[in-house]
Formats: structure tokens, C-alpha cells, sequence
């Protein structure tokens, strides 16, 4: 006879609202879950200097002080990661019903000095959170989420358990890091355009174009289909950076080779126009009059004249 | 043939010395890139302070052996793992190739664990596409890594596999992944000691899993003969291979494996404890993962990895993750 089963328990049920662990790395977490009709927490002590890394999920609305004032509230939102010192406690409040929860990773100023030390772009964010009163944020993508709730879903019961959790924090911190490394260094302010990934996207297009804009095969429908984007999307974001359109772009980019080009004085003007990419003179002549005002071969004839004076 | 060999207390960074002894190579930023008659690839090292040390091998088409020996030492209290994947390159993607494969020749990828008491010898075989991780790991350390797991299991592991100093097997997709993860951002990553301390943990998980699952096969008492392990790495490197293309039947693997379609499922779960095609399909699906998140949309990603009709990809996606590719595209 087969011996009775025991009846299905439901495992969720005995995840504890909020949990601390010390990893095996070095690194404190602490998880945070709660469903309330107000919200009035702070994060909780950790002993001794380092930085405090949270990333925070929720419904509803929140906002967020520095320091232990009652000013200072700016709203959230949800799917974010907060760096802050952990001299400065982070306050977390909402008037209204909420469903919070949130993973706090604790890094010891020893650990810092061990992982990061003589790394310039971390002592760069670190400047920058001097500056930046105490705190940086970021948006986290979706993989980012995914392992977010599979950190907060996840039970403490068995040893492997907890590496994983050690590995979903780790990959968080990096990833963290490293978005913030890359818009760092991508100091585009002015644009107007914060979002990571439009900024790698057009990073990615900007360098794409620059190594192919000479073929004779080059098309914009390529750099959509290599990138998956719209042309709308692509238009748009273009015009905002460059103030062009995605095809201007290209033929100003072209045409100015082909000045150099003209310049060098070793091809003849027809030469000149294949090998920019273009499958017909005549277009060529039209664009490049089109931008500078004169034709090519009136151009040639001045950087003659000025070279033979 | 090149051979570099190294103490056990002195740094990987020797080998890079040795290596680049021979004219044909660049070191830039603790990489060392080669061409020209020693094939092409890169070589690099990323030394982590607690005792971590990582040498990532890239190369493809040596004209020669290389081959890395550490030397054994009676006072080494280290631990050698190393993955390593030696594929052909430019394999004809058909079946015919698999039964080229000859015993004798190297091309079977493995894992392994090895003390360092007792040293160690690696060897890459030329005209081969190599990618390998070689990671020196204090005792010291790994126990720090995996601190509440039983530390001595490792060595007693170690210990009772009839007095052998290393244990190897055959390699899964998720080291593969792991490879391919390493290999195509450690030169460039920002925060290299953070994005190196993550892969060696995600490592050490995927070596535990393994050693329970050693652990249960050797308490079960029964081990597999070489030639059956050989048999099912080809099966599962076919799997790995030709995710691609449809599940090809249990039929045509026992084929592969020269084994009844039985005793393939049976030792097939055992040794990767996992079915066939769950093996198949989760490695799949672990593909599309990535594709996803370099932002392809879904619909080109069902179709490049193999699904007729998106929502039978969605579905398996589903039934894998808990939830739906659109979900995993927009979180919020």
C-alpha cells in the first residue's frame, strides 16, 4: 500500500515579511515585504560604514526621505534602485494602500575596499554620491525585476537556496553599478533623454552608422531590422539628440567625407560619389549643393585655387 | 608545443609572461591577445583579492598544443576548477560529425575539480576552438563562499572518489552560458573584480548541484562506465547543438548513443537529472531568455529559436518561467 501523502502546504505562507541574512560574500540582505493601508518605515541599522544598495518594487503611490527629517519627501517610482551611505537612513512613506517590498543589500565599507578598490569608475560614482545629497538612483530593467522577485519569492530553506540568492544580489549590484558607470559616461544632460536604454540604442545606431554609412547597401531598414526598433522611435530620438531626422543624419555624414575626400584631391568627383555609397552623380551633386551651397565640382575648383595660390 | 608550467603560489599573471615570450602576441590591460601562427584568441586574467584567481582562455585554431601544468606542492591548500569547451570550428551542423568524433580525439568539453595538493596538467590540443576557464580557488575561500553549505564535503567528495585527486564530468548548457557570458564581456566590462566574483559564485552553485548529484549517484552505487558517460555527453551535446531545430525523438538519440531508447532516458535523467527533452527544452528556452534581453521582440525571437507559432513559445515560456515572455518584456 502506498503511504498517504501529506496534505499540499502552502510554502508561501511561511515567507517571513521581513528576513536578514548574511551572505557568503561578505554582503548583508535584507528583505522587506509588506502589504498595508499606510506605509511609514525606514530601512533598517546596519553596523558599521559602507554603502546601503535598495532596490524597491511596489503598487500604489510612495515617496522617499533622506535622513531621519520630516522634508525632504520626493515621490518614487516603482522597479528602482537606491544607493545611499548608511549614515543616512532612507524613509519610505505612503498615505495611501500599498504593496511594498524591497531588497536592501548592505555593503561594508571592508568589502568595498577588497571588490572595488583602485576601480576608477567606481571612485566616480562615489563623488558623485557625495554630490548628489547622499543618494543615486536608477531604473531597473526587466531582467533586473525577474531576479528581484525571484529574490523575494524565494524560501531560506536549503544552503544552495541562499547562493542563489547570493548570485541574483550580486548580478543586482553589478548591474546597478554598471548602468550608472554607463550614464555616467555618456554625459548627454542637455538632450533630455534619461532613459538607459534609448541612450544605448542610439549609441548602438550612432556607431553602427559610422561603420557602415559608405556601402552601397547600407539602409535605414537595416539598422531597424538590426536593432529592432521603429522608425518613428528612431526618428524621435534622433531629432532630440541631433536635431535631424535618422536619414539626414546619414547624408551629412557622407557628404562631409566626401569634402575630405575632395580635399585629398585624388579622386575624381564621379569616384567619389560610388564609393560614399551613392548609385547615381547626380543625386550626389544635389546633396552636397544642398548643404553647402555649391556644387561639388566648383568646390574642387576653389581648393584648386586655393592650393595652387 | 607550448608548455607553461607555474608553482602553485605564483600568480596566473606568470603565465601571461610565458605565453608572451613568443613574439606573436599583444598584452594590453592584463589581456593578451594572440594571432598569426599561434591562432586567434585572447588569453586573460582577472586576480580577485580574496584568493580568487581566473584564467580565461579564447582561442581558436593553435597551431600547436598548449598546455598549462601546475605543479604539485605538498603545502597547497587550493582548489583547481576548470571548464573548459573544445568544439571543431566550422562543424557541418549534421548529425554525420558525431560519430566522426574519434574516442581518442579530444573534443569533449568537461568540468572539473582537481586539488591543487596534487597538481595539475591542462592541455589544449591544437587546430581546436577552445574556450576555457581555469579558476584557482583558496580552501579558504571557496568555504567562504559557501559557508553554511558543509565545507568538507568537497574533500571528503574528493576523498572517496576512490583516492583520486579530480573529479570531472561532462559539461551542461548552463556552463556553456556561463562560458559564453564570460567570454564575451570580461574584456570590456567596467567593473571587471565584481562581474568576475559573480560568475565564480554562480560557478560554485552550478558545482554543488553537480556534487549532489554525484553524491546521490554514489550512494545510489552506481557509476557509470566511461563509454556510457562519452555516449551521453554526444547526446547531450546534440541537444546543446541543435536547440534550433526540433526535438529529434528518442529514437534517433538512442541511435547517437548506441543505447536502447530505456536505458537512454533512464541514464540520461540520472547523470543530468533531467529528461531529454526537458534537458532540450530548458536550455531552449534559457536561449531565448538572452535574446529577450538584448530587447529582440518575441516574435522574432519564437522564430529564431525554432517555434512555428509564437504562442506555442509563449506557452513553453510560461510553463518554464511562471511567466509570459510579454511579461518578462514589460515588468511594470
Amino acid at each position: 500500500m502506498k503511504p498517504l501523502t501529506p496534505p499540499f502546504i502552502n510554502q508561501k505562507a511561511d515567507i517571513p515579511s521581513r528576513f536578514s541574512e548574511k551572505l557568503p560574500v561578505g554582503l548583508t540582505i535584507h528583505c522587506w515585504k509588506e502589504s498595508a493601508g499606510q506605509l511609514s518605515g525606514c530601512l533598517p541599522e546596519f553596523d558599521g560604514k559602507g554603502l546601503v544598495l535598495t532596490f524597491i518594487n511596489y503598487k500604489g503611490d510612495l515617496q522617499i526621505a533622506v535622513g531621519n527629517g520630516q522634508d525632504g519627501l520626493q515621490p518614487a517610482s516603482p522597479g528602482l534602485g537606491l544607493l545611499s551611505t548608511s549614515n543616512k537612513p532612507l524613509q519610505f512613506r505612503s498615505s495611501s494602500p500599498i504593496h511594498f517590498s524591497a531588497i536592501i543589500l548592505f555593503i561594508p565599507r571592508d568589502w568595498i575596499t577588497v571588490f572595488m578598490k583602485g576601480n576608477l569608475n567606481f571612485s566616480k560614482i562615489e563623488q558623485v554620491l557625495e554630490m548628489e545629497e547622499n543618494i543615486i538612483t536608477c531604473r531597473l530593467g526587466r531582467r533586473q525585476l525577474a531576479l528581484f522577485s525571484s529574490v523575494m519569492n524565494s524560501e531560506l530553506k536549503s544552503k544552495s537556496n541562499l547562493l542563489e540568492i547570493q548570485n541574483h544580489a550580486l548580478s543586482l549590484l553589478e548591474f546597478f553599478l554598471c548602468s550608472r558607470h554607463r550614464s555616467l559616461s555618456a554625459a548627454n544632460a542637455s538632450t533630455g533623454i534619461d532613459n538607459e536604454d534609448d541612450l544605448s540604442l542610439i549609441k548602438e545606431v550612432e556607431s553602427y552608422i559610422s561603420e557602415y554609412y559608405c556601402s552601397d547597401t547600407f539602409t535605414v531598414d537595416s539598422i531597424l531590422k538590426k536593432t529592432y526598433t521603429s522608425y518613428h522611435k528612431l526618428n524621435f530620438l534622433f531629432k532630440s539628440i541631433h536635431g535631424m531626422t535618422i536619414s539626414e543624419y546619414i547624408r551629412n555624414k557622407r557628404i562631409e567625407k566626401s569634402k575630405e575626400m575632395i580635399a585629398d584631391n585624388a579622386k575624381s568627383i564621379s569616384q567619389i560619389a560610388y564609393e560614399i555609397g551613392y548609385s547615381s552623380i547626380s543625386n550626389y551633386i544635389l546633396a552636397f549643393k544642398k548643404i553647402y551651397q555649391i556644387t561639388p565640382g566648383k568646390y574642387k575648383k576653389q581648393m584648386d585655387s586655393v592650393a595652387a595660390s | 608545443m607550448s608548455y607553461v608550467s607555474l608553482e602553485n603560489s605564483e600568480p596566473f599573471l606568470k603565465c601571461f609572461e610565458v605565453i608572451a615570450e613568443d613574439k606573436s602576441c599583444i598584452v594590453t590591460d592584463s589581456v593578451l591577445y594572440f594571432s598569426g601562427k599561434t591562432g586567434k584568441g585572447f588569453i586573460t586574467v582577472a586576480g580577485v583579492s580574496t584568493g580568487i584567481e581566473v584564467l580565461a582562455v579564447n582561442v581558436s585554431m593553435l597551431t600547436d598544443d598548449l598546455t598549462f601544468s601546475f605543479l604539485p606542492s605538498q603545502n597547497a591548500s587550493s582548489y583547481i576548477l576548470s571548464i573548459e569547451e573544445i568544439s571543431i570550428p566550422g562543424r557541418p551542423e549534421n548529425e554525420l560529425s558525431l560519430s566522426l568524433s574519434a574516442p581518442g580525439d579530444r573534443t569533449n568539453s568537461s568540468v572539473s575539480i582537481t586539488d591543487a595538493e596534487y597538481g595539475k596538467l591542462v592541455t589544449y590540443p591544437k587546430e581546436r576552438m577552445i574556450r576555457s576557464l581555469i579558476v584557482r580557488v583558496q580552501k579558504s575561500s571557496l568555504e567562504h563562499l559557501i559557508h553554511d553549505f558543509d565545507a568538507g564535503t568537497i574533500g571528503s567528495i574528493l576523498q572517496s572518489a576512490n583516492r583520486v585527486s579530480s573529479i570531472s564530468w561532462p559539461i551542461t548548457f548552463k556552463y556553456r552560458l556561463l562560458i559564453n557570458d564570460f567570454m564575451a564581456e570580461i574584456v570590456q566590462h567596467p567593473f571587471r573584480e565584481l562581474f568576475t566574483i559573480r560568475n565564480i559564485s554562480v560557478l560554485v552553485e552550478y558545482l554543488l548541484q553537480q556534487f549532489f548529484v554525484m553524491d546521490k549517484l554514489s550512494g545510489e552505487g552506481n557509476y557509470l562506465s566511461t563509454q556510457d558517460t562519452h555516449n551521453l555527453s554526444k547526446v547531450e551535446q546534440h541537444l546543446c547543438v541543435h536547440y534550433k531545430k526540433e526535438f529529434p525523438g528518442v529514437e534517433k538519440l538512442s541511435r547517437i548513443s548506441a543505447m536502447s531508447p530505456t536505458s537512454l532516458k533512464t541514464k540520461f535523467k540520472k547523470y543530468y537529472g533531467d529528461t531529454l527533452f526537458g534537458y532540450y527544452q530548458k536550455n531552449k528556452l534559457e536561449h531565448a531568455r538572452k535574446l529577450l534581453d538584448n530587447k529582440v521582440p518575441v516574435k522574432v525571437v519564437a522564430t529564431e529559436i525554432g517555434y512555428s507559432n509564437p504562442s506555442h513559445f509563449t506557452l513553453a515560456f510560461k510553463k518554464e518561467y511562471g511567466f509570459s515572455p510579454w511579461h518578462y518584456l514589460n515588468p511594470h
